[in-house]
């Protein structure tokens, strides 16, 4: 436990070096590169979604590693997502080979372990489809041939608020295949005076971010969190949640039965990012609102609001009233 | 800063009680006014009443307008009168207990509506309407009662109440805000309430001005309506009305007296029928002459309650205490002594009824002609039981010199006169009272001394020389109310209006006063009780009698007389040496008297005479044959009761016998071996019943008895059953006997409240307790940790930190640590580890887990203060709050 704790204090301590007061969604996104998944950061432009996802990738890959000679180290790729972007410049495509005299497959962008998808949004929804597969089943399909990923396939996502000028939203299922969509926002006034008093120190830090943790660590710590004890009454009390969700009267769309499971992967690396082996009741309500909300679709804005913390409330009240042994 | 703060505040208060609560009291006091007037059982000093709800209204608007908590000052007033009834009970004497409570009582109602009153007006904005609305109700029903009947007087009575409305309307909208206390201000708003009165006056005046025609119809409409159903002349009792002012020093009665106020509150006129009797008693040409039922001598006057009260140490008390129920059938009661007691020996005569009560009559006293001495219980005939529902018999002394004919007016009844007279000469005989015991006349002569008691005494010296006979003072005292005018008229009218209807009590002084002095109007008790004044004070022994007058309507049934409720009576009796008690009636006949009297109805057979009457307990029972065997070791043979020395057994012929069980008819079936029997059996020639033999021991007698013995009443008394029914009669008799009157009900319905809100309020603290000594007696360190968890939840949340929607490790790092500082983020950590982790207790947790216990009750009580920390356990609502779980809305509601 302590091996890991370090190795994940850290990570965390090199992202923190470049991005200021943001500890919260630091760990959001360390949990899920920890419970194998992949998270959409959504703001305003200029918030430091990008710099947080390079900083991230910085800290456990050597940079434009290529990722078949990788050999252990990490691979980090970055797409520019633009709206003549194609499928075909992500996945890649074939191309005649004179030498062979045959056509042969030329690997795009998405062949790699951390992948930033910078303002994802700016593509047709078309460009944003071809993520799907690899996103879900770490592989590739192009024409009649299937490549298989690296177990450890990590998407940073960025976008810009939907309401924004020349954006697209991402299709439901799309969004589904992201365990977390967290909002970043501004950071607080102090914060913020002292970003600008040492901008300079920190965007020469920007470029110099040291790699901390190396491919095995990450796969060391991805296994460690699979182990992260949940209890089965929390389990329950995440079953009641993810029902709530389909039953309510303000909700169009529920939770999926994916969407439930990567809550628990959620729950279980968010408890290993706070030090913990074991999930408690505050951590469903820390997650629910990153991890689910993006997956329901609300009848209206006011329930878009308040409906999903009022589940959770409910249900983790239940809990808090158990006692040890989940005695009544 | 604080105490400027605070000066402004007093000074908005004292404001606030000039022009709210003032009013409201002043109000309050008109209403009391008139309550009173209708219902004089309240009278215990309308004065002191006021003051009461003043006292209350004006304590709580005080406490409400600085924030003090309902419940809890409802709890501490709670306190205090448990407090005040232990002290009274503590006070000497059953009768200042009883005097202090039944005051007690009415005060403690009263203040506790002032208590109401107070924290609605100071708590909430309209609430006005609410007390307006009572006051006016109250006052409408008091005004209602009243037999008045002008609409000025309707109209001047609900005056005040509306006024008040009206007044309350005007004012509140002022009163939200802070009231500036400048002297133009204050100048603006009195021109503003002068105007405002004015203006009300205007309205009465103009209204009352164009109305004038048709109040006047209305008036003569409403005047004919209820000279329907009273006819007692509404003008003269107006001013009764008035003069009732300061008449409220009488209490509500209680004590025996309730057995006058049973026998008097019928005194309305209902025409239920009471009872009826047999009295033999004829005037030696045949003709019956028919005696004054008494029902109890009230013989001691009680000058602070203003009231007449029955008095059981009275000297020669000679009213016979029994309660006819509780004697069996055919057994009889005899009191000699009361023939003794009856102080009579000169021309007593012995007189016998026989009494049928009706269910309205009360039981458990008995009723008869002067001074009854010897009952027996008689069976009621099978046809009369539905209208009679017991029956006895009664041997009484009375003096020949009675007769319910008696009354003064007897000029034109030929063979009257000269009785009387005859009755006058032969009490003229008798000289002052001179050599009577001295207890005894200062007893029946003690009047009060001062102010209308002097003036009553005054008249009646007026009235007769002091050293004339004392039957020339009854007769000169008869003839002072007989007295007629210039112009032929009687002075003294009899009516049923002189005070509230259904007032049941004696007069009190001032009433007697004005009914002798200005009104000249009253009812029985008003005659009875100026002219027991009267008498007294003249020295004549004197005491008031009350019971039925006996009205001989026809001769159909000879010596037969039927009593109903209207009968009801009050008169006195007047003591002459060696004749005894002698009824005089002052009551001068009503002249008005309408409608035709209620007829006489058929008498029940006489019932019928038994040789022999068994007290036996049935051994075997055989149906068919209808026989039975019993033992017996009491009987009364020839109406003498003996008692065996050991037991006979006798079998007994029922083939022709009447069943009957607890008074009422039933079939030989009823009858089961074990029970207790009275086995009657008539004198009938063709029985051939042995003759009582004198000097021969019964026991032989006995011996010679026919076998089989031919019983005509069986009466069952079942051996359990019975006992269990009499239990339930004797409660259906208390009940009946203590009927719980409206304020009753209502104190009781009140205290049941109060206990529930108690409850309520103790639950809090009720749970904390429990919460507590579970971790007390928590079984390991993980159950303690448990319990300790809960308590403190619970503990934070009445101090009041309430959890909303954190969770309870939010709570613990945002809440209860920046404020109290106990540790508990830390607990918190440990908890969950051991909640939701599969690891066990670790070392130090045990440790954390007291660390963060013991602080707890410091930290609240240092943070909040002692008392909060204590008074915030009877904040129900607040933990009712704990146990709610979060609002949801509309959870599933898709269907």
């Amino acid at each position: 436990m302590s091996n890991t704790s370090s190795k994940l204090k850290s990570l965390t301590d090199n992202i923190e070096t470049i991005i200021r007061g943001k500890p919260q969604e630091i760990k959001y996104v360390v949990t899920a590169l920890l419970a194998r998944g992949h998270i959409l950061l959504e703001d305003n432009p200029g918030a430091g979604k990008t710099v947080l996802a390079k900083t991230l990738a910085q800290s456990i890959s050597e940079g434009a590693v290529d990722f078949h000679s990788a050999n252990g180290a990490v691979a980090f790729k970055r797409i520019q997502f633009t709206p003549d972007l194609l499928p075909m410049d992500l996945i890649g495509s074939y191309i005649f080979d004179e030498a062979k005299k045959d056509f042969v497959f030329k690997k795009g962008p998405l062949f790699t372990h951390v992948l930033l998808a910078d303002e994802i949004n700016r593509a047709s929804p078309k460009v944003q489809s071809a993520l799907l597969e690899c996103m879900a089943e770490n592989q590739i399909s192009s024409g009649d041939h299937t490549f298989q990923l690296d177990q450890f396939f990590f998407t940073i996502a960025t976008q810009n608020p939907i309401e924004m000028e020349g954006t697209y939203p991402l299709p439901t299922a799309q969004l589904d295949r992201f365990s977390m969509k967290i909002s970043f926002g501004y950071v607080s006034e102090e914060v913020e005076f002292d970003i600008y008093s040492n901008y300079q120190t920190i965007n020469n830090g920007k470029n110099s971010v040291k790699q901390v943790l190396a491919y095995q660590d990450i796969i060391q710590l991805q296994k460690a969190a699979e182990e992260v004890y949940i209890h089965p009454e929390l389990v329950k009390g995440i079953v009641k949640i993810v029902q709530a969700t389909r039953n309510h009267a303000d909700i169009a769309l529920g939770c999926s039965t994916r969407g439930g499971i990567t809550f628990i992967k959620c729950l279980k690396a968010w408890a290993m990012v706070n030090q913990r082996d074991y999930v408690i009741e505050d951590d469903l309500r820390a997650l629910a609102q990153p991890v689910l909300h993006h997956r329901l679709i609300f009848r209206n804005r006011e329930a878009a609001q308040t409906v999903l913390q009022q589940i959770v409330s409910l249900e983790v009240n239940k809990l808090a009233k158990l006692g040890i042994g989940m005695k009544k | 800063m604080r105490s400027q703060f605070n000066i402004d505040k007093f000074q908005q208060l004292l404001i606030r009680i000039v022009l709210v609560v003032v009013p409201t009291i002043l109000i309050g006091y008109i209403t009391l006014r008139f309550l009173n007037f209708s219902y004089t059982s309240l009278n215990t000093g309308i004065l002191s009443q006021s003051i009461y709800f003043g006292l209350g209204l004006l304590i709580s608007y005080a406490l409400y307008y600085y924030g003090a908590r309902w419940i809890i000052s409802i709890i501490i007033l709670w306190i205090a009168y448990i407090l005040t009834e232990k002290v009274i009970s503590m006070l000497p004497g059953e009768f200042d207990v009883f005097y202090a409570t039944a005051r007690f009582q009415l005060y403690s109602t009263l203040f506790i509506f002032g208590w109401v009153f107070g924290f609605l007006l100071a708590r909430v904005k309209w609430s006005y309407a609410a007390i307006f609305g009572v006051l006016a109700t109250v006052t409408l029903i008091s005004i209602s009662d009243s037999i008045d009947v002008s609409l000025t007087y309707i109209l001047t009575r609900i005056a005040p109440v509306v006024v008040y409305g009206l007044y309350m309307l005007f004012l509140t909208p002022l009163l939200t805000k802070r009231i500036e206390v400048t002297l133009k201000k204050s100048g603006k708003f009195a021109l503003r309430i002068v105007l405002f009165a004015l203006l009300i006056l205007f309205a009465f005046i103009v209204t009352k001005s164009l109305m004038k025609g048709n109040l006047k119809a209305v008036e003569k409409e409403l005047a004919s309506r209820g000279a329907k159903g009273d006819k007692g002349g509404s003008k003269n009792d107006k001013d009764n009305y008035d003069d009732r002012d300061g008449l409220m020093d009488k209490t509500d009665d209680g004590y025996r007296l309730k057995d006058t106020m049973r026998v008097n509150s019928k005194m309305s006129q209902s025409d239920k029928l009471m009872f009826c009797s047999k009295l033999d008693n004829y005037f030696p040409d045949g003709s019956p002459a028919p005696l004054y039922f008494v029902y109890h001598y009230l013989t001691r006057y009680d000058p602070v309650k203003e009231t007449f009260t029955r008095d059981v140490n009275v000297p020669s008390f000679d009213e016979m205490e029994v309660d006819p129920t509780t004697i069996p059938m055919y057994y009889s009661y005899t009191d000699t002594s009361i023939v003794r007691k009856s102080l009579g020996r000169k021309l007593r005569k012995v007189v016998e009824a026989q009494v049928y009560l009706s269910e309205n009559t009360w039981k458990h006293s008995v009723l008869g002609p002067a001074s009854v001495f010897s009952i027996q219980t008689i069976p009621v005939e099978k046809d009369f039981q539905k209208t009679f529902i017991s029956g006895y018999k009664i041997t009484s002394f009375t003096s020949e010199l009675n007769n319910a004919y008696f009354v003064y007016n007897v000029s034109a009844n030929p063979m009257l006169e000269p009785l009387q007279e005859q009755r006058h000469n032969e009490l003229r005989s008798i000289n002052n009272y001179t050599k009577l015991d001295k207890k005894f006349l200062d007893y029946y002569t003690e009047t009060p001394t001062g102010g209308i008691y002097d003036s009553i005494s005054k008249l009646a010296f007026s009235l007769v020389p002091k050293d004339s006979k004392p039957v020339d003072k009854v007769i000169a005292v008869r003839d002072f109310f007989l007295k007629r005018n210039e112009n032929g008229k009687r002075v003294f009218r009899y009516t049923l209006k002189a005070g509230a209807v259904d007032d049941p009590n004696i007069p009190s002084s001032k009433m007697l006063y004005n009914f002798l002095f200005k009104t000249h109007a009253g009812y029985c008790t008003y005659y009875a009780g100026a002219s027991l004044f009267m008498l007294r004070a003249l020295g004549v022994p004197t005491r008031f009698t009350t019971g039925f007058a006996t009205i001989n309507r026809s001769d159909k049934n000879k010596g037969w007389y039927w009593f109903y409720a209207s009968q009801a009576h009050a008169w006195t009796q007047v003591y002459f040496p060696g004749y005894g008690w002698l009824d005089f009636d002052m009551t001068i006949g009503n002249e008005d008297q309408q409608g035709a009297p209620k007829p006489d109805g058929t008498p029940p057979l006489p019932p019928p005479e038994p040789w022999l009457v068994l007290n036996a307990k049935a051994e075997s029972v055989n149906a068919t044959t209808k026989s039975l065997d019993v033992s017996f070791n009491q009987l009364i043979y020839f109406n003498t009761p003996y008692i065996l020395i050991k037991f006979f057994n006798r079998p007994v012929d029922a083939s022709l016998c009447r069943v009957l069980f607890n008074k009422r008819d039933t079939t030989f079936a009823a009858i089961q071996p074990g029970d207790s029997l009275i086995i009657v059996s008539y004198k009938d020639e063709a029985k051939k019943f042995p003759q009582p033999r004198a000097g021969v021991p019964i026991e032989q007698q006995v011996q010679s008895f026919p076998s089989p013995i031919i019983a005509d009443e069986i009466h069952i008394h079942k051996k359990e059953k019975a006992k269990k029914k009499d239990e339930l009669g004797k409660k259906a008799a208390k009940a009946q006997e203590k009927k719980l009157t409206w304020q009753e009900i209502a104190w009781v319905a009140a205290k049941i409240i109060v206990a529930l809100l108690i409850l309520v309020l103790l639950l809090p603290l009720l749970y904390l307790l429990y919460r507590l000594a579970r971790i007390a007696f928590a079984k390991d360190a993980t159950t303690k940790a448990d319990h300790v968890y809960r308590a403190a939840l619970y503990r934070f949340h009445m101090a009041g930190f309430e959890r909303e929607t954190e969770t309870p490790m939010e709570y613990a790092e945002k809440t209860i640590d920046p404020a109290l500082a106990v540790g508990f983020t830390n607990f918190m950590r440990m908890y969950l580890r051991l909640k939701y982790s599969n690891s066990t207790l670790q070392e130090g947790d045990e440790v954390i887990v007291s660390n963060f216990n013991q602080p707890i009750g410091g930290s609240i009580r240092k943070t909040k203060g002692f008392l909060k920390s204590i008074v915030v356990y009877f904040y129900p609502l607040r933990a009712l709050r704990y146990f709610q779980q979060p609002e949801i809305n509309s959870e599933t509601t898709s269907i």
